[in-house]
């Protein structure tokens, strides 16, 4: 059944399976995001996609609300503005995201999207927090400094590869993503080095061997249903 | 935000701290998926709005520094 609701004043009509997300993006309205992608499922995990519904004081994930006839919806709001400005503010806080010397420099998500939202300075304190680098896959590598625990790495291992060796450990500020039962990803028997979890990575997090400073390009085309928000935008 | 405390616990809040601890408390209430994340911050947002004044009182004294 087609329900019919309002994205920022518009009239816009969704299938039964669509979320506000979905919606939004096929009707070209800008929601940032940094967890969804397409032909994945939804965690909601970075809560950038908040949009706030009438009559609901919480503002909620776009990405996994599904809408209801009749509801009006708005994405870009000046208090919506402020949560997202935060969020990226803490997401930033929280790694050591130095873009100067990171493979991807150029060519990542998290810093597109601080520029698309005019992020030009941090009001927070960084955390500089002492992270790892595992490089003992022959290929890969992953640099924890970088990861914001976006799990997309761990949902396309586990839905589309059907290896699952990703997995996130921990809690708060201390989780972090994990390759089999934290193991050295290179000892992993499993792991069948397809380079999935690289290319969906949104950050410099995981990336290929052998890579320079900016060098490192994400090849998104070699999964042709995955479309990122970066992809739509270019 | 603990940390924002420990500032104020050692005498070393600024006036942005207080206005920084608002903005997120707003948004981590606001913007939480589960109920955890959505009321841990009112202890903070609770002694901001009954005891103001005691982070008031220390705060890092600029006039007197000067």
């Amino acid at each position: 059944m087609t329900k019919t609701f309002k994205i920022d004043g518009i009239d816009v009509s969704a299938a039964d399976d669509q979320t506000i997300l979905q919606v939004a993006r096929e009707r070209g309205i800008f929601i940032p995001t940094l967890c969804y992608l397409e032909g994945l499922s939804f965690v909601g995990a970075c809560r950038l996609c908040v949009v706030e519904i009438d009559g609901n004081p919480n503002p909620v994930s776009a990405c996994a609300t599904f809408p209801q006839e009749g509801m009006e919806v708005r994405t870009n709001t000046e208090r919506l503005q402020g949560y997202r400005r935060l969020i990226l503010e803490m997401l930033f806080a929280e790694g050591n995201h130095v873009c100067a010397v990171c493979v991807v420099n150029g060519h990542c998500e998290l810093q597109w999207l601080a520029n698309k939202l005019g992020m030009n300075y941090n009001s927070l304190e960084n955390f500089n927090p002492a992270k790892k680098v595992d490089a003992s896959h022959y290929r890969f590598a992953i640099d924890h400094n970088r990861c914001i625990l976006c799990t997309r790495c761990v949902r396309v291992c586990d839905e589309i590869e059907r290896a699952h060796i990703w997995d996130v450990m921990g809690r708060g500020v201390n989780s972090k993503v994990i390759t089999e039962l934290n193991q050295p990803w290179g000892e992993s028997l499993n792991c069948t080095s397809c380079g999935k979890c690289i290319n969906v990575c949104p950050t410099g997090a995981l990336f290929k061997k052998s890579k320079a400073v900016a060098e490192m390009e994400k090849d998104t085309q070699f999964l042709r249903y995955f479309s990122n928000l970066w992809e739509v935008e270019k | 935000m603990h940390h924002i405390l420990t500032k104020f616990s050692n005498h070393e809040g600024t006036p942005q701290d207080i206005a920084l601890l608002e903005r997120l408390c707003d948004m981590v209430k606001y913007t939480s998926l589960c109920g955890l994340g959505q009321s841990s911050p009112n202890a903070v947002v609770s002694t901001l709005r009954f005891f103001r004044d005691e982070y008031e009182a220390r705060m890092l004294e600029m006039e007197g520094a000067r």
